[in-house]
């Protein structure tokens, strides 16, 4: 098993600064929806991560404590997420994407 | 070179990896995008196989995102670690031999020229501190003094990073590496200078813990290079394996050399400001107003 990041949505669209996602090395894996927050009722979207792609660095950690000081980031084991995106399952739309979150372990 | 390499082939549509229908749907090309729609778009960068948490790769995908006309772009790499990633955008690369990476770009941007007159074809070469300071050193400071018009990017991480930690022009003095136990007995090179000095018409240092100013900074050196002459980069990518900086304090590493010997620094000359300005609409680079210059009289 390995380490991958993952978003906790609710602190995340409550502040929304889409920092971690201009700073990850990886290209598409720190994704960004504007509809992932309002359904839980949220101002703003959040980020979510492309597991697939996630090298577990804990880059964007660094960045959501001590740069953004919104600690939403944390790194977990990729079997103890409950549901997470997979590259397969985004859609890109002209301003945001979509991701249908799934168990990573079946994807 | 164009729009149409970013297309479909009539009825390979459907057969055509999700990744490659994103990116001719919802890439880059064709349109602005910026650093802050990162996330929000499919981006030219692929998955690359460099180390988890390497600076250098953040750089480089910040970089390939700040290109003005990523379709009209060709980027120039040499030995090292960049071109592993930088080979996997979807954007023409050629791999230089060993040092001759600004020689192979001088007669591309030329040969560019010939053939497309004026429709702006950018060259961007990205090469490691020991392509660009070492080994192509010469053939570097030569396309400078010949004013060739394309942008010099050096991925500046102070070590030879995947041949085992061999110090390099630009290694500070006193650093110790794998492959350098006693700890390197020169000053690091100040290329900057020596850029300035070969005549290029913009010189930056950045750092890749500011996107937007690596944002601004690319564009502003793609730009000038199209008509004014030689620009040069010089960015800060630490090495986290040969320096041992745990991943996570990547960008705190950057910070601290930033403050240390990495300040953010411009030169853009005359030239080049009077043609951002009237070209680009850099409002920074207009002319002051008559009342705003102090009478000196």
């Amino acid at each position: 098993m390995y380490l991958v990041a993952n978003v906790n949505v609710e602190i995340c669209a409550s502040k929304s600064c889409k920092l971690c996602t201009q700073y990850c090395p990886e290209a598409n894996t720190i994704q960004y929806s504007e509809e992932m927050g309002k359904e839980q009722g949220f101002k703003y979207g959040s980020a979510y991560i492309a597991v697939d792609r996630c090298k577990g660095c804990a880059l964007c950690v660094w960045v959501c404590d001590s740069l953004a000081k919104n600690n939403a980031i944390k790194m977990t084991m990729i079997d103890q997420l409950p549901k997470a995106a997979l590259t397969d399952n985004i859609t890109y739309g002209d301003k945001s994407t979509t991701a249908v979150l799934a168990s990573p372990m079946v994807g | 070179m164009s729009l149409d390499y970013v297309k479909f082939s009539n009825g390979f549509e459907k057969f055509m990896p999700k990744e490659y229908r994103d990116m001719v749907e919802h890439g880059p090309f064709g349109k602005k995008v910026t650093v802050s729609q990162m996330g929000s778009f499919k981006e030219a960068l692929e998955e690359h196989p460099m180390c988890a948490g390497c600076a250098m790769t953040l750089f480089i995908r910040l970089a390939i995102i700040a290109f003005p006309n990523p379709e009209d772009t060709i980027t120039v790499g040499t030995a090292g670690c960049g071109r592993l990633a930088i080979s996997q955008a979807a954007i023409p690369f050629v791999y230089g031999n060993y040092g001759d990476q600004n020689g192979v770009a001088s007669g591309l941007s030329r040969g560019l020229r010939l053939r497309f007159g004026d429709k702006p074809k950018d060259v961007v070469v990205m090469a490691g501190d020991g392509g660009t300071a070492d080994i192509g050193f010469q053939q570097v400071l030569h396309s400078w003094f010949r004013k060739e018009r394309f942008t010099t990017i050096m991925l500046d991480n102070e070590v030879y990073g995947n041949t085992g930690g061999q110090e390099s022009g630009m290694t500070n003095r006193g650093a110790v590496l794998k492959m350098a136990p006693l700890g390197k007995k020169f000053e690091k090179m100040d290329m900057l200078q020596m850029a300035k000095v070969a005549g290029c018409a913009y010189v930056a240092t950045v750092v890749p813990n500011n996107p937007r100013r690596v944002e601004s900074v690319i564009k502003k050196a793609v730009l000038i290079a199209r008509e004014v002459g030689s620009t040069y980069i010089q960015a800060y990518t630490s090495c986290n394996i040969e320096y041992a900086i745990p991943t996570d304090k990547v960008m705190e590493d950057a910070k601290t050399v930033e403050n240390d010997r990495y300040q953010f620094t411009e030169y853009v000359s005359e030239e080049a400001k009077q043609y951002l300005a009237e070209r680009y609409g850099y409002k920074e680079f207009l002319p002051k107003p008559a009342a705003a210059i102090p009478n000196k009289a």
